[in-house]
């Protein structure tokens, strides 16, 4: 259909844009997984709309961080585990994804610790649930049918539209909010710089980074798309901090408003719960579950994938278990420790979500460093490297992540 | 670290260099090796002094070690002269970037690299892209064998030889090599497109441009459509032209489907007009029909011929494998008569008439045909290749049991 189209039309620009859209896009789904549904609901229900303003700033970098990693996908044509590896030399590499690993088998116990809590909202017991999708997920991955499920959970996304929907019928305050995201009335202690960071983990995930750039070499996109994928970035940023957004409002007008802390999943539902009724609670819980198993089975592969990226094994799900033993090991590795930590009798779900999504968002300025440097190579990117304002706002970015780092470490160690 | 003559490259990075008086002249960055020859020769080491980075000419000096660390030590400190090609740095060009492991035929990451000392001067010799060159960059490879030693293991390692591995990422550098790639001339095309799916886009083109057109036409094939694309779109025109007549015309149809009907059109334009007319009579077929699928390379022969004549001719001719499972029988119009099968050519008489070993029960397929039920009559009949007639009954091509084999496999 394309080939027969002029060029120059808009309606034709908007094709073009459909046939490069996925990437950004997708990521941008993906990115509302457990830990980030979980991450907003707390955030709104302790904060109020106190903590909205911090979506501002995600989003900005949000889509400058994605912007690069397309860019150097696209240029380079090489993953960012393989850039890593070949600007950095083995020992930086090693340490990068010593951290990474470990936020991730942090982040795949999240999207089990939604797994068991949207079941639990529907009154199955996590020692129940949690084994059987990890099973599952196991089986998807192994034996290889993933990309078929991938189109299914872009479908079942669609649910967290939910949040917006009952954030919009519960008639927020839209005057407080404004007030809000300008005058923000809180206390920069340690609880609310933790909630910070975990919300920039959480929406600037460092796996996400080494995903997206991965999709646009799979989709194989070349130079002349740049503006296209540009706008999918753009899109799929705007289409995560929207929908953080609205989690934020939801749980913020139901849940602070009345005092309610989040101890539970369950308590997240309840922010549907009386605006829509019973059906809300349930379609919070599907959407949850679902997101959930996706991410749970994205995570642990991208993970291995990666890994052996950087360090030369043979990796891939259209590979069989004898070909890339050391992918498909790492993988069921990360899966049994994730699954492990959620089966231990009282473990504090909400609490490993937030303090995996903290994880993340410390090592964020490190990935974004070493991004930093490959981006500004001339013989890595051609004629693609940074512009000024790109630095600025890159190293900028770090800098400010650093900071916070620094204040967060600082206050932990020291006692809040 | 320095056992006999075997000398790892990532010790000596950053060894102290010294002069003729013993005094340092700086640390070692990386090392020149000049490939030109039989055995790569390391030329001139980069050495980064206080006042700037310099390139030392390596003849004069020896590596030694002072305790665990190595040194270069230089009797006389001279600036390299290098030839204008046929270098390599082996930092910048060879440590952790990919190469082909030619044996293998497959990509592997270089995790250190293992230098000897001849009578000329230092070689280098071999790769290591085994977990103990990882741990060996790491420093931890000297205390993991230990460990392991005391359990009755050892690190596995793995190094290949010079001459077994192709350097094939050049896509941040502008290296001149004369014989680049000509390690790669025995890899099997359809692993050579393996090796290129994985690479990235600038060395993949590099790679395929260096290709014969033979060569590159084989290889093209066996890629998938999305890296068949975009290499013929970074192919000069005239290039992929040459390249797309030397592959078979329903190949051709199917690449050329996947581009934009004008790049296509200019392509066909671009080609000899026998080939590019055949390839248009094919992209004519809606997709699913046996017309889609089927090869215009056939041989045909009169069904008076006979036998021995007809293997004197095929021997003149010499046909590709996929070809020749059978021959066709046609009349003087060119309509289809019958089969014969190569077992039949082979084992008859010389002197037999290829119009008494003929077989013409079973009726060939018509190119509109759909192409759904093939897998099934093709087994049914213990078939290689059919016959496919068009309306008239004259014979418009074959169906050749590897297509429909990626058929069947792509339905799936």
């Amino acid at each position: 259909m394309l080939k027969r189209i002029n060029a120059r039309t808009a309606f034709a620009g908007l094709l073009v844009f459909l046939s490069v859209l996925g990437p950004g896009i997708i990521t941008g789904s993906v990115d509302n997984d457990a830990g980030g549904i979980t991450t907003y609901s707390v955030a709104g229900a302790i904060y109020g709309y106190n903590i909205l303003w911090t979506l501002l700033p995600c989003l900005l970098v949000l889509i400058i961080i994605q912007e690069m990693n397309a860019r150097m996908g696209i240029v380079t044509g090489k993953g960012l585990a393989d850039l890593i590896r070949e600007n950095a030399g083995v020992k930086v590499t090693f340490f990068i994804f010593i951290f990474l690993v470990i936020a991730d088998i942090g982040n795949t116990t999240t999207e089990f610790a939604g797994v068991a809590g949207s079941m639990q909202a529907l009154g199955l017991s996590k020692y129940v649930a949690v084994p059987l999708s990890a099973v599952a997920v196991w089986i998807l991955v192994v034996k290889g049918t993933y990309k078929s499920v991938e189109k299914i959970f872009l479908v079942f996304s669609f649910f967290l539209l939910s949040y917006i929907v009952s954030a919009l019928l519960g008639k927020p305050d839209w005057g407080a909010i404004r007030h809000a995201m300008v005058h923000p009335e809180a206390k920069f202690d340690f609880d609310y710089i933790t909630m910070v960071i975990g919300i920039v983990g959480t929406t600037i995930a460092p796996w996400m980074q080494f995903y997206m750039q991965s999709s646009v070499i799979e989709k194989g996109l070349s130079i002349e798309k740049y503006k296209y994928t540009v706008a999918d970035v753009v899109v799929g940023a705007i289409i995560t901090v929207v929908v953080a957004f609205f989690i934020i409002v939801a749980c913020a007008a139901t849940l602070n408003v009345n005092g309610i802390k989040i101890e539970e999943a369950k308590d997240a539902a309840l922010a549907l719960k009386p605006l829509a009724g019973k059906a809300a609670y349930i379609i919070f819980a599907a959407g949850l579950f679902v997101a959930s198993v996706f991410s749970a089975t994205i995570l642990p592969i991208a993970t291995a994938f990666y890994v052996c990226e950087a360090f030369g094994f043979e990796a891939g799900i259209d590979k069989k278990w004898k070909e890339a033993p050391e992918f498909y090991w790492l993988f069921t590795i990360i899966v049994l420790i994730a699954v492990g930590i959620i089966l231990l009798p009282g473990a504090p779900l909400i609490q490993i979500t937030i303090w995996t999504q903290v994880f993340n968002g410390v090592l964020l300025p490190v990935v974004l460093i070493c991004m930093l440097l490959i981006i500004n190579k001339v013989e890595v990117m051609g004629g693609r490297v940074n512009g000024h304002f790109g630095n600025a706002v890159g190293w900028g970015t770090a800098l400010v992540l650093l900071c916070m780092n620094a204040v967060f470490l600082g206050m932990s160690v020291l006692g809040s | 670290m320095i056992a006999n003559t075997t000398i790892y490259f990532s010790k000596l990075l950053g060894a102290n260099v010294t002069g003729e008086d013993g005094r340092s002249v700086g640390r070692l960055r990386d090392l020149i090796v000049d490939v030109g020859g039989q055995r790569p020769k390391v030329v001139a080491a980069s050495v980064s002094s206080a006042e700037g980075p310099r390139l030392v000419a390596f003849g004069p000096c020896r590596i030694g070690s002072e305790g665990r660390r190595a040194v270069v030590e230089a009797s006389r400190i001279e600036a390299a002269s290098l030839p204008a090609e046929n270098l390599l740095y082996i930092k910048k060009h060879l440590l952790d970037k990919q190469i082909v492991d030619v044996d293998g035929r497959k990509l592997v990451r270089v995790n250190d690299l293992v230098l000897d000392r001849g009578q000329g001067g230092y070689n280098l010799v071999a790769v290591d892209v085994g977990l103990e060159g990882l741990f060996r960059r790491l420093g931890v490879a000297g205390l993991l064998g230990r460990l392991l030693k005391a359990l009755g293991r050892s690190l596995p390692s793995k190094l290949i030889l010079w001459n077994e591995v192709e350097a094939v990422d050049f896509s941040t550098t502008q290296i001149k090599l004369s014989k680049a790639y000509s390690k790669l001339d025995g890899i099997h095309p359809s692993d050579l497109a393996d090796i290129l799916e994985e690479l990235d886009h600038a060395s993949r083109v590099a790679l395929f441009n260096s290709l014969d057109e033979d060569r590159a036409a084989d290889v093209l094939e066996e890629l998938e459509p999305g890296a068949q694309v975009r290499i013929l779109e970074n192919l000069s025109e005239e290039k992929a032209a040459d390249v797309l007549e030397k592959m078979p015309a329903d190949e051709v149809a199917d690449i050329l489907d996947e581009l934009k009907s004008e790049k296509a059109e200019r392509l066909l334009a671009e080609m000899e007009t026998e080939s590019s007319s055949e390839v248009r009579s094919l992209m004519a077929y809606p997709d699913d029909t046996v017309g889609s699928m089927m090869s215009k390379d056939f041989v045909f022969f009169n069904q008076s011929m006979k036998v021995g004549d007809a293997l004197a001719e095929l021997r003149s001719v010499r046909p590709e494998a996929e070809e020749v499972y059978s021959v066709y029988v046609l009349d003087a119009r060119g309509k289809y008569v019958a089969t014969v099968s190569l077992r039949d050519i082979v084992v008859a008489d010389p002197e037999t008439r290829l119009g008494e070993i003929m077989n013409s029960v079973t009726d060939p397929l018509h190119d509109t045909d759909s192409a759904g039920p093939l897998a099934e009559l093709m087994l049914k009949y213990k078939l290689h290749t059919a016959p496919v007639v068009d309306v008239d009954g004259k014979m418009a091509g074959t169906i050749v049991i590897e297509d429909v084999l990626e058929y069947v496999m792509r339905k799936r």
